[in-house]
């Protein structure tokens, strides 16, 4: 078990330092923010739901760290829905949204 | 045939004669139900009395997936002919797509389920019941997960139409380990033109009139429609300019051949970039309107004189200097081709990137004749639900931080072959694999054999006993794409196209072939997983057709529908998708990394004098190396041959057909020498796809040399892409000394 | 004016991908190591440097020549000029497959088939047209370089680019069968066809092909009469020698030829 943590930690040091010349510092995991962005968010911004369609690509990365950065949710719809997320959860969310969004290395919609 | 058989021709040619209608049924040993899962032709060309069903598909002897029309005659397809209105591949169907007959009807097909009996390679196998395979497949997968993580298994699916699902599978499953064929292809191409322009881009070869192909052998390597427009662009006028160190069938229709010294490639682009810029062949509005980073490219292409390239890539100062010139007058209907295959040298990337460069000057992007953005095809993706979460797993993947710039869905097979290998950062124990063969696809066939040899259980689906399911514990049958209802394809046919494919089902699936689909949902419902995969194929082409009310009608007659989206100038009044939000002649990001943000040259090794750099290519009857062994085309090329120049040839005592020795640092192989005066004398050459380990390929086992076996494994550094041209060899006539 | 079936092939778009041949061999199950048709090569000559050479390649087939000296050649009558189409056909149920017409041909068109033992060639894809569709090599090659149609019915495609452009025959001088397939422009090789060879039937008759002449009248003498009685009665034209006046007076090229 122990080495299994030791491993985990080298994965998330290399997922440091490759990605934190380019992100800001307080991102969690992209997977698990995949994840979250859908089980949390997905089922009302999509396309025929009631908020309108969102993806990592719908924004720039610098535009998804200002949503994230102000904590201005409070103002969204959703509100209630961000309430819920822990820290470590909307900080693994912005890593996803940020790792592929519009202008980053893998634009992607979230499929 | 025995003299005494003497009857035999007779008696034949009347059962010809009088039953010829049987022939065709006879020649598959079984004749088949008459029962078509199909859309048929709703009139056809059905002129007379004729009887046979025509059903529309699409190819799927190679990835370009050109539309075809099977002719079924008593429950056998006797021909697949060119479906006319598929503009994709404009109405044509090349020597491949014509012999998928001999891939349906294959002696060496896989029949049923096997289980390895012997030692792993050895060929032993044992006949099982699907009940038997599954449970057995589950049984491994779930232990290899208990034991070392979901991230334990990894997940190979090939460039099949079905191979979503695959993909699908193992995010269910529950790990990250997915590669697939494109490391060992293109994915440093994707990433130049990423970085360049924000997106991967078709070319509009047709109304092009001027194209720099490098690295790129577009009359035999066949992408539709490309190869095709080539053609017609070229009777209506266009130029050619080819640089490669072979001369190759694309070269031999040229304007022109440069036989560049290999590796050197980037010289001659940045020269191109300088001849342009400093002459000031641009269009200055455009540049500063569209492109960011032209001071630093400016400053960055000044010593990269033609002169200077000269001397790196051994073309005349004058033609690099006209070329730029032609170029850019042509410009922006002129280009430099993208290319496909790029995976030759660790700076792969780079070499692209100043490709991308030229082409940003040129202002050739989202222009007729240039390079054309991703049209609006308009699938839908069919809505299913979300893959579970596993908190006890590993957090990336095993070859994560290898290269700087990986991308998550392709992975590299030369980083995950090393890091599972060495078992780290953590153990990798499975292997599923679907339709891809990196036993002769990927550079050191010994490293790929090392690499199976540690693993606990390994599961190969194909069509037939491929190299890498030679060296599986379990094989399991796939059909064809003739016998297979699969997901919709969307395809852009650069400028010819957008438009929505069908592939169903000409004949019924042979033996026990089942379709990977069929699989995966078994494995899921044996892995307690079953309610992620609880949709069939009828309702996901349905799903995906949702926002296209009229391609349903369209497929049913035409096999094809088209989307008249737009094609030209969609970036009009959008930015880009790069950290400048312009196209990026100096990429912010690399700078950020610590990468060099616009290429720097950096000369290849040194070729030391007795040995030869070899190179890699295709021809237009192999696809990398899975058709080799197919009936028909095999009677193209039996073998492969060592593509030698006469002069190196002759100082070695080799003459034309000798058998020769080939010795890397890797591996050692043997085949015939083949004296061509088309190919460098620093260079050597050969097909891929032959000397094979399996006994189940007759025709290509132990017939030849395998070119995996004598590639080292080097890899782009940026984007993981295998570098394939970075090995010397020795050459030695066979029995010399 | 009789219809003669007839190629005019651009070689210049052939990019020897080998489409063609490989749909011909499915289409007509041309047996292993056997073909139909052919793309033949120049080769490489980089006497005048490497930078602008170039390499051609010339796809063909049976000529189907106006003069066809593998007719003159079948002792059965079994290859025949069909007058319906001017295509030369081989009957299978009259070939004995004693070969003669195989040297006779320029061309190397023809093969002997070896299950069925009898000789093989291209037939324009009879039982396509028969049902309305092109010929096989035609309808799948890629660039489209082959052109089909009747060269005599004047709103052909065919003939239209006869018309228009400057096309030649390649052809041995020394025996100008008149072929039918129609090259444009500067074509090559050039210098591949042979001489015709009659044949010396003492020279063809093997000691198999006598065999299996005895094979014919003993074993299947009822289906030789059968086809007999087929022509008698159903009134074929006696396949056999077709006059060489069937292109109407067109010139014959041995070299490049404008047709206006």
């Amino acid at each position: 078990m122990l080495k299994r943590i030791a491993i985990l930690l080298l994965g998330l040091g290399l997922i440091v330092t490759m990605t934190a010349a380019v992100m800001a510092a307080d991102m969690g995991n992209e997977r698990k923010g995949k994840y979250l962005f859908r089980k949390n968010c997905r089922a009302c911004h999509q396309d025929g739901q009631s908020a309108p369609a969102l993806n990592p690509d719908s924004k720039t990365q610098a535009q998804w760290e200002r949503i994230f950065e102000k904590k201005k949710y409070e103002d969204f719809e959703c509100a209630a829905e961000w309430v819920k997320l822990s820290d470590s959860d909307k900080a693994d969310i912005l890593a996803y949204v940020h790792g592929h969004a519009f202008d980053s290395p893998s634009p992607a919609k979230c499929k | 045939m025995s003299s005494s058989n003497i009857n035999r021709p007779i008696s034949r040619r009347n059962f010809l004669k009088w039953s010829g209608a049987a022939t065709a049924a006879a020649a598959v040993g079984t004749g088949q139900p008459k029962v078509l899962h199909a859309l048929t032709a709703a009139e056809g060309a059905a002129k007379g009395k004729d009887t046979a069903e025509k059903v529309f598909s699409i190819c799927g002897m190679c990835l370009n997936k050109c539309g075809l029309i099977a002719r079924v005659e008593d429950g056998v397809v006797a021909k697949l002919d060119p479906n006319p209105k598929f503009l994709k591949s404009r109405g044509m169907l090349c020597a491949r797509g014509n012999a998928g007959i001999a891939q349906l009807y294959d002696p060496d097909r896989l029949k049923y389920p096997l289980l390895r009996k012997g030692k792993r390679g050895e060929g032993k196998w044992r006949r099982v019941s699907w009940e038997q395979a599954l449970d057995y497949a589950a049984e491994q997968m779930k232990t290899i997960a208990e034991k070392y993580t979901r991230c334990g298994m990894l997940f190979s699916p090939g460039s099949d139409t079905q191979s979503q699902f695959v993909h699908r599978f193992a995010s269910v499953f529950g790990s990250w380990n997915v590669v697939t064929h494109e490391s060992n292809c293109l994915i440093s191409r994707n990433r130049a033109y990423l970085d360049t322009f924000g997106e991967v881009p078709f070319a509009d070869v047709l109304h092009s009139k001027y194209i720099v192909m490098a690295g790129a052998n577009r009359f035999e390597a066949l992408i539709t429609p490309d190869s095709i427009d080539l053609m017609t662009a070229r009777k209506n006028g266009q130029k050619l300019v080819v640089l490669d160190p072979r001369y190759t069938k694309t070269a031999a229709l040229a304007d022109e051949w440069h036989p560049v010294r290999p590796g050197t490639d980037l010289a001659f682009f940045l020269a191109l970039a300088h001849v342009i810029i400093n002459e000031k062949l641009y269009d200055a509005d455009y540049v500063a309107e569209k492109l960011s980073g032209m001071e630093e490219l400016t400053a960055h292409v000044q010593p990269y004189t033609p002169e200077w390239a000269e001397k790196e890539t051994e073309i005349p100062a004058r033609h690099i200097r006209r070329i730029a010139r032609e170029l850019a007058a042509a410009a922006p209907a002129s280009m430099i081709y993208p290319g496909r295959r790029t995976s030759d040298y660790v700076n792969s990337t780079q070499i692209r990137r100043a490709m991308a460069i030229v082409n940003a000057l040129l202002g050739n992007w989202d222009q007729p004749g240039g390079l054309l953005a991703a049209r609006q095809v308009g699938l839908n993706s069919p809505s299913l639900p979300d893959a579970p979460w596993y908190d006890d797993n590993m957090m990336e993947r095993a070859d994560h931080g290898r290269a700087h710039m990986m991308f998550e869905e392709e992975g590299s097979f030369k980083h995950m072959r090393d890091a599972i290998i060495e078992g780290e950062p953590y153990p990798v124990k499975g292997w599923f694999t679907y339709k891809l063969n990196p036993m002769q696809s990927g550079a050191n066939r010994a490293k790929t054999l090392k690499m199976i040899e540690g693993l606990d259980f390994m599961v190969s689906v194909d069509i037939a006993m491929s190299d890498t399911a030679w060296m599986a514990d379990l094989v399991l049958p796939a059909p064809s794409y003739l016998e297979r209802l699969d997901p919709i394809s969307g395809l852009q046919g650069s400028a010819a196209c957008a438009c929505v494919a069908t592939r169903v089902p000409a004949v019924p699936a042979l033996f026990e072939s089942r379709p990977v689909l069929w699989i995966l949902k078994e494995l899921a419902n044996r892995l307690d997983l079953g309610e992620y995969f609880d949709f069939d194929m009828e309702w996901y082409r349905k799903e995906q057709l949702k926002d296209l009310p009229d391609a349903e009608k369209a497929l049913a007659e035409d096999g094809v529908y088209y989307n008249p989206s737009k094609l030209y100038g969609i970036y009009e009044g959008k930015i880009y998708r790069t950290k400048s939000k312009k196209i990026e002649l100096h990429n912010v990001r690399y700078k950020e990394m610590g990468l060099d943000p616009i290429p720097v040259y950096t000369p290849p090794k040194p070729i030391p004098s007795d040995k030869f750099r070899l190179v890699l290519g295709r021809n237009a009857m192999f696809t990398h190396c899975t058709t080799n062994h197919n009936r028909l085309l095999n009677q193209f090329m039996s073998e492969n041959t060592l593509w030698i120049h006469p002069d190196s040839a002759d100082r070695l005592g080799i003459g034309d057909g000798d058998p020769v020795v080939v010795k890397s640092p890797v591996g050692r192989e043997s085949l015939k020498a083949e004296l061509k005066p088309g190919i460098r004398k620093d260079t050597v050459y050969m097909a891929s796809g032959w000397g094979a380990l399996s006994k189940g390929l007759s025709g290509v086992h132990n017939t030849g040399a395998c070119v995996a076996a004598l590639m080292e494994d080097y890899a782009d550094a940026l984007s993981g892409n295998m570098a394939m041209h970075e090995t010397f060899v020795s050459v030695a006539r066979k029995g010399a000394a | 004016m009789k219809t003669q079936l007839a190629m005019v092939v651009d070689s210049t778009l052939c990019i020897d991908c080998k489409g063609c041949m490989a749909a011909c061999k499915v289409e007509n199950k041309v047996p292993d190591g056997h073909w139909r048709n052919w793309i033949k090569t120049d080769g490489v000559d980089f006497s005048m440097g490497e930078t602008f050479s170039r390499m051609h390649f010339q796809p063909g087939n049976c000529m189907h020549c106006d003069v066809p000296t593998c007719v003159h050649a079948c002792p059965t009558g079994a290859t025949y000029k069909d007058e319906k189409d001017g295509v030369v056909k081989v009957d299978d149920r009259l070939c004995i497959g004693c070969g003669s017409c195989i040297p006779a041909c320029p061309y190397g068109a023809r093969y002997r088939h070896p299950e069925k033992k009898i000789v093989d060639k291209c037939d324009f894809c009879d039982h396509r047209r028969a049902r309305g569709d092109l010929p096989a090599c035609v309808i799948t090659c890629p660039t489209k370089a082959r052109a089909f149609g009747d060269i005599n019915d004047p709103d052909s495609d065919v003939a239209r680019m006869l018309k228009d452009n400057k096309t030649v025959r390649v052809v041995n001088r020394e025996s100008d069968t008149r072929p039918n397939i129609y090259y444009m422009g500067a074509t090559a090789p050039l210098n591949w066809p042979v001489k015709a060879q009659a044949p010396t039937p003492i020279r063809w008759w093997g000691d198999w092909a006598k065999q299996l002449v005895w094979a014919v009248v003993g074993i299947n003498a009822l289906g030789v009469l059968a086809m007999l009685g087929k022509q008698l009665f159903v009134n074929d034209p006696e396949p056999g020698h077709e006059s060489d006046s069937t292109d109407g007076g067109k010139p014959v090229e041995t070299e490049e030829t404008d047709h206006e």
